[in-house]
């Protein structure tokens, strides 16, 4: 019957809907555990800029890069922390932007599924009363 | 009073939406402690590199030592000038600071620690009274609950 094909039509059509969100979701998550790290390597960066500002410009300033701690210079110390955070705050600001973005197609597609749950439901309780 | 407005909106929430929000309390306070715990750790350790660091200080250029290899292995050495000492501040830097300003760093370090901690506590401290306030209401909700369908 037609209206049993609409039904399985709306079922499936929620289904999606469904596994869209969870995605969405998981979208989401992951871009606030995203934040998190940026914010954290941004805070750091930005107590290592203090420190390095507070130095004398003769002061020894040194890198660890792997198991060497190579001598750098203050200056270039300096242009390499203030480069980091220069990134890490456009990291930043582009995961705000992609979180704010899935919350607003998380919002739409709940609203599009309470839509069709409400059709759903009326088409049910018409079957029931006919 | 603060706390009496915010039960009133405690009150009116249904017994679902009240476990919710004291399930989601409970979850931030329980963050905001190991946060708590992760800064008093990192005041210790600094509260004994600054100790270190002064008894460093102490000693004679010279001195006999033993200077760790592994966490297992010493070999025998001579302190070499104590008056410099290189500062680990982050991200991989270390900068060469005098004895003075080392001891000074450590001393910053530990108060923007407490001060982080203070603020941190009285976040916590928000949290805890409106974890427990959801609590008793939402207790008080189950009971007169009960009693209806009980009698």
């Amino acid at each position: 019957m037609s209206s049993s094909m609409a039904l399985r039509d709306l079922q499936r059509d929620l289904e999606s809907k469904a596994n869209d969100l969870a995605k969405i979701q998981k979208d989401i998550a992951k871009d606030h555990q995203l934040r998190k790290k940026y914010t954290i390597q941004l805070g750091e960066n930005e107590l290592v800029l203090k420190e390095l500002d507070l130095l004398e410009e003769d002061a020894n300033v040194y890198k660890l890069i792997g198991p060497v701690l190579v001598k750098q210079d203050l200056a270039e110390a300096n242009a390499n922390v203030r480069k980091r955070i220069e990134y890490i705050s456009a990291e930043l600001k582009r995961v705000d932007a992609s979180i704010q973005d899935n919350e607003g197609q998380q919002n739409s597609k709940r609203e599009a599924m309470m839509k069709l749950q409400q059709r759903l439901q009326s088409i049910q309780a018409g079957k029931a009363k006919a | 009073m603060a706390s009496s407005s915010a039960r009133g909106e405690l009150e009116k929430m249904g017994i679902d939406q009240l476990k919710a929000l004291k399930e989601q309390a409970d979850l931030e306070v329980n963050l905001l402690q190991d946060s708590l715990n992760n800064i008093r750790t990192a005041n210790a350790r600094l509260e004994s590199a600054a100790g270190a660091l002064n008894d460093l200080s102490l000693r004679p250029q010279g001195k006999k030592m033993l200077v760790p290899l592994t966490a297992s292995l010493y070999v025998p050495g001579k302190l070499d000038e104590a008056d410099k000492v290189l500062v680990d501040i982050g991200t991989g830097y270390f900068i060469e600071k005098t004895m003075e300003d080392g001891k000074d760093y450590c001393q910053r370090k530990i108060n923007l620690l407490k001060s982080n901690y203070e603020q941190l506590f009285e976040v916590l401290a928000k949290k805890k009274s409106v974890a427990d306030e959801a609590g008793m209401v939402l207790q008080s909700k189950v009971r007169q609950l009960q009693a209806a369908t009980t009698s």
